[in-house]
């Protein structure tokens, strides 16, 4: 039912005849695009109904140590999945920051709630499996907007059900039919992100001719950044400087003479 | 004839020559401490004149409009956002929609910018891409005690001429999503220019009356 639902509403793929226009058609890679953006309006709506009132209240409200102490515990609780991943992708060294970030701050850092290892020099660093996998060669495939979880893809969809079920706290929660704890933690993290990033959200919102392409770049951009673990991105076309209308030849008398 | 035509082409190669090759004892160190000094340059500019006291908000809109069309390269940037769609472009609608895309770009960071080349920017590294762009790696510090934000600065590269092509925040580069959001408006309006600088017409006019 829902397949048929996908299917009916794809994307129109381009006349085969159009280099251009087929080769753009792959690189935006959103064959579901009508339906993407139907789930994206649903998100939107549910954001603007629930969670950006919340997260903005919350960013009004709390004290930015308590926030600071709420990310760095819910940033805590992952450390096992970011562990297990880093091992999964061969960062051994990686691995042993993940560890070692995990007992002081759980101990010294009260839980987490105070960042330690930090100011000791172990930084934090995510990971998650749809990096894993990412590593391991496996195509990111289409684009998928998915109800509330927002921006994925297959593989990041993948990655998000296996860290589910590697970690240790879940699986407690699971196990012993306690679900408001995994409930109570993803709207936690939910809130925690959503109201770091308020000002940047609505920046976006409010400039960009259309929201739904704008995330969708962002998100694969950060996913493609998170996978290279920050470091730096191969080469590709970008802008340049257009000689021809960036300066036209007055403007470069007057720059030029006002060289000594 | 043909020897005046030959006198105007050396007339004009040799100019192009003093445009494009080293000036006159401007070597001054390699092209990434150029574009490195370029950067902070730009950090001071923004801080000193975006955040003075007592500015009123045209001032300052004014003065991110000269600073932007000073240090970016605008054209270059705008040009490359409509990639294949520029070719199909009227000088008109070409002219018009470098006009929009600068309002855009002015009205939507003037207030951000102090913050991301704001007085905290630190450069870790310079490093060219190519003969014509150099990225200048720099941290800038948040407000609040989280890390610290990557910002990378490509500037590209003409001769003695610098200029900004693109910033990329934690790895998302402002030229690559403005072209797939712009890119989507003109598929949207199946590939006419006078659509998207319709909506860019339409949107600078809401932001304008929400500042």
């Amino acid at each position: 039912m829902l397949l048929a639902v996908v299917l009916s509403s794809c994307a129109q793929a381009p006349d085969s005849g159009d280099a251009l226009a087929t080769a753009e058609y792959r690189e935006i890679n959103d064959p579901a695009e009508p339906t993407m953006r139907a789930v994206f309006g649903f998100n939107r709506v549910l954001d603007s109904a629930v969670l950006k009132p919340v997260s903005k209240t919350y960013r009004d409200i709390a004290p930015e140590t308590i926030r600071m102490g709420v990310h760095n515990f819910l940033r805590n609780l992952r450390s096992p999945v970011i562990f297990i991943n880093d091992v999964l992708q061969g960062e051994i060294d990686r691995a042993g920051v993940t560890l070692a970030r995990f007992l002081i701050n759980t101990t010294v850092g009260i839980l987490g709630i105070n960042d330690q290892a930090a100011e000791m020099g172990l930084d934090y660093h995510n990971e998650d499996f749809g990096q894993t996998l990412a590593i391991w060669g496996i195509e990111e495939g289409p684009y998928l907007m998915l109800p509330v979880f927002g921006p994925s893809s297959p593989r990041d969809t993948i990655g998000l059900v296996v860290d589910f079920f590697l970690d240790p706290l879940n699986l407690m929660a699971f196990n012993t039919d306690r679900r408001w704890i995994t409930l109570s933690r993803q709207s936690a993290n939910a809130v925690d992100f959503r109201s770091r990033h308020y000002d940047e959200i609505e920046d976006l919102e409010k400039s960009s001719l259309d929201y739904y392409a704008a995330i969708r770049s962002l998100y694969r951009q950060r996913r493609k950044d998170e996978i290279r673990n920050g470091s730096i991105a191969p080469l590709d076309n970008g802008p340049e400087i257009n000689m021809n209308t960036d300066f036209p030849v007055s403007a470069i008398n007057e720059e030029l003479s006002e060289r000594p | 004839m043909y020897r005046r035509h030959f006198l105007s082409l050396v007339a004009g190669l040799v100019f192009a020559i003093a445009l494009l090759g080293p000036g006159p004892g401007a070597r001054a160190g390699s092209l990434e401490e150029k574009a490195q000094q370029y950067i902070e340059d730009l950090s001071g500019q923004a801080i000193k004149s975006l955040t003075a006291k007592g500015l009123t908000r045209d001032e300052r809109i004014k003065r991110f409009r000269t600073m932007f069309k000073e240090r970016f390269a605008v054209r270059g940037i705008g040009k490359w956002i409509l990639g294949r769609y520029w070719k199909k472009a009227t000088p008109k609608e070409r002219k018009d929609y470098l006009k929009l895309f600068e309002d855009l770009m002015v009205i939507s960071y003037v207030d951000r910018f102090a913050t991301y080349a704001g007085e905290q920017l630190q450069t870790t590294k310079t490093l060219p891409n190519n003969k014509t762009t150099v990225t200048v790696y720099t941290e800038i510090a948040q407000p609040d005690a989280g890390p610290p934000v990557r910002v990378d600065w490509r500037v590209g590269v003409k001769g003695d001429i610098l200029k900004v092509v693109d910033v990329v925040v934690e790895g998302t580069s402002m030229s690559s999503t403005l072209r797939s959001d712009f890119g989507s408006i003109i598929r949207r309006e199946g590939g006419s220019i006078a659509g998207l600088i319709k909506a860019l017409r339409e949107k600078t006019t809401s932001l304008r009356k929400q500042l």
